[in-house]
């Protein structure tokens, strides 16, 4: 394997003789080790559902958080090095609030992923004495939730900058397995509560421990009532009509 | 006791001086009050935009044919008043804006959105203030005719109607009492003109207005704002 990326892995910002940036996707690869993340949209509103790894008994579950509010109507849900995605919501929580300072409404969906991705390409040098935030690229991918006038919508964002429109996307470690089942499990005209039950299903098949109330994290947006996550004791009816 | 003797000598060995005048009686000021009046009319699914044409210095006329309502890219239109020059610059940073916002959002901004933005990009000049008092027309999310008055430092107020500018005080209590239906008896409050009224509302203020105001007159534009897009007249005022 590192045969053939000889040497053009070491510096970010230089291109292999093949045309690739080996550094941005090792932080694709990242991801791949994260825990298993799952957003399906709806015409009601979009499920966000995420794994939390209790690695000990004496983990505090609920210190774990892995889907964040950006704004009333965005949420996101992450998978990989979860630290850094601390950088990119708090730029996507900043545009979002200068969106809703100029123009007095909230962001288009679309927007705030975009401006996300503007962000995930920033490492590096600085060009001309520029500051750079990041010496390496993100090793997060997001799955961007929300809604606005276009209605529900689900992005995906990697490292690479580059986002995704979805119906319905798996990322993290169990993202493969998790993918194929959506797959064959979503159709257009999904319910709001059918996709909750199914982002639990599919989540529960990827995971190694056994799915609980306490680890996992579900979420929703709806055009009603913006983003909302839900407690122990909303999962645990979801869960017990799974 | 000391110090105030050695206070007391330095005051005595400064010479004496005339007092000298500084500065001239004309201190230098960059606003000029070009005069003329816009107005605005707030209907039901449609806004009325109306403004003269005439622009004056003192008892000149520089020229008698200078718009000062202008058609933004949205299907909004902004009316000035008083400074022509700061109202034409105040009119291309909003036209830049709306058109950053449309490949930023691909999508065409909002009436609501770009009278946000007038608001903040007036209030951003908080200490040099653009010489401009605009009112902006459009049609709102819900189809609804919408207008929007402000003061030079972005004061902004959703109205039904409004005149600004130098026969303002002829125009709105003109106004107030036609469209407003202020302190009349048996009035049922403010009424939602339909078109043809606020045509012909505009028309009379105006041509009432250049009969007393040296500062309007000449030609008046009228623009029409509805769903379907926006109908621009000109019209005739008298050129006295």
């Amino acid at each position: 394997m590192f045969l053939t990326r000889s040497e053009y892995d070491r510096g970010v910002n230089t291109f292999s003789p093949e045309g690739r940036l080996f550094q941005v996707e090792y932080a694709i690869e990242a991801i791949k080790l994260g825990t298993t993340a799952i957003g399906i949209r709806t015409s009601e509103g979009v499920v966000l559902a995420v794994e939390k790894r209790i690695t000990s008994p004496l983990l505090v579950a609920d210190s774990i958080e892995k889907i964040l509010e950006i704004d009333q109507h965005v949420a996101c849900a992450m998978s990989g090095l979860t630290a850094d995605s601390r950088t990119m919501i708090e730029h996507a929580r900043v545009e979002a609030l200068n969106h809703t300072f100029a123009y007095e409404e909230p962001i288009p969906i679309e927007s705030v992923t975009q401006s996300v991705c503007d962000l995930a390409l920033r490492f590096g040098e600085g060009a001309d004495g520029q500051e750079s935030n990041m010496s390496r690229p993100f090793g997060v991918a997001l799955l961007i939730a929300g809604v606005d006038e276009r209605g529900p919508q689900l992005y995906h964002t990697d490292p690479s900058g580059t986002f995704l429109h979805y119906e319905a996307k798996a990322i993290g470690a169990g993202s493969e397995g998790a993918q194929t089942g959506l797959q064959e499990q979503y159709h257009r005209d999904i319910t709001l509560v059918d996709a909750e039950v199914l982002a639990l299903k599919v989540l529960k098949q990827v995971m190694e421990e056994k799915l609980s109330n306490t680890n996992v994290q579900l979420a929703k947006v709806t055009k009603e009532s913006g983003y909302q996550i839900y407690s122990r004791d909303e999962l645990q009816t979801v869960i017990s009509r799974m | 006791m000391d110090f105030m003797m050695h206070l007391e000598q330095q005051q005595q060995l400064e010479p004496t001086q005339a007092p000298v005048e500084r500065h001239s009686h004309n201190h230098w000021n960059p606003y000029v009050d070009n005069g003329g009046t816009s107005l605005i009319i707030a209907g039901k699914d449609f806004v009325l935009v109306a403004s003269d044409a005439r622009q004056s210095v003192g008892y000149n006329i520089n020229t008698r044919y200078d718009p000062k309502a202008f058609e933004l890219s949205n299907k909004t239109v902004l009316a000035t008043s008083v400074c022509s020059a700061d109202a034409k610059r105040l009119c291309e940073v909003l036209e830049q804006r709306a058109q950053v916002y449309y490949h930023k959002h691909e999508r065409q901004i909002g009436t609501r959105a770009l009278a946000q933005q007038l608001s903040n990009t007036l209030y951003s000049r908080r200490m040099f203030p653009y010489y401009v008092f605009p009112l902006l027309g459009g049609i709102d999310a819900e189809g609804k005719g919408a207008a929007y008055a402000y003061d030079a430092i972005g004061n902004m107020e959703r109205v039904t109607y409004k005149a600004f500018g130098s026969a303002a005080a002829l125009v709105q209590p003109f106004l107030d009492s036609q469209v407003g239906m202020n302190n009349q008896r048996g009035a049922e409050g403010e009424r939602l003109l339909s078109r043809e009224e606020a045509l012909r509302i505009a028309i009379d203020s105006f041509t009432s207005a250049t009969e007393r105001d040296i500062y309007t007159g000449d030609w008046l534009d009228i623009f029409i704002i509805d769903a379907a897009g926006v109908h621009k007249e000109t019209r005739e005022l008298k050129h006295d």
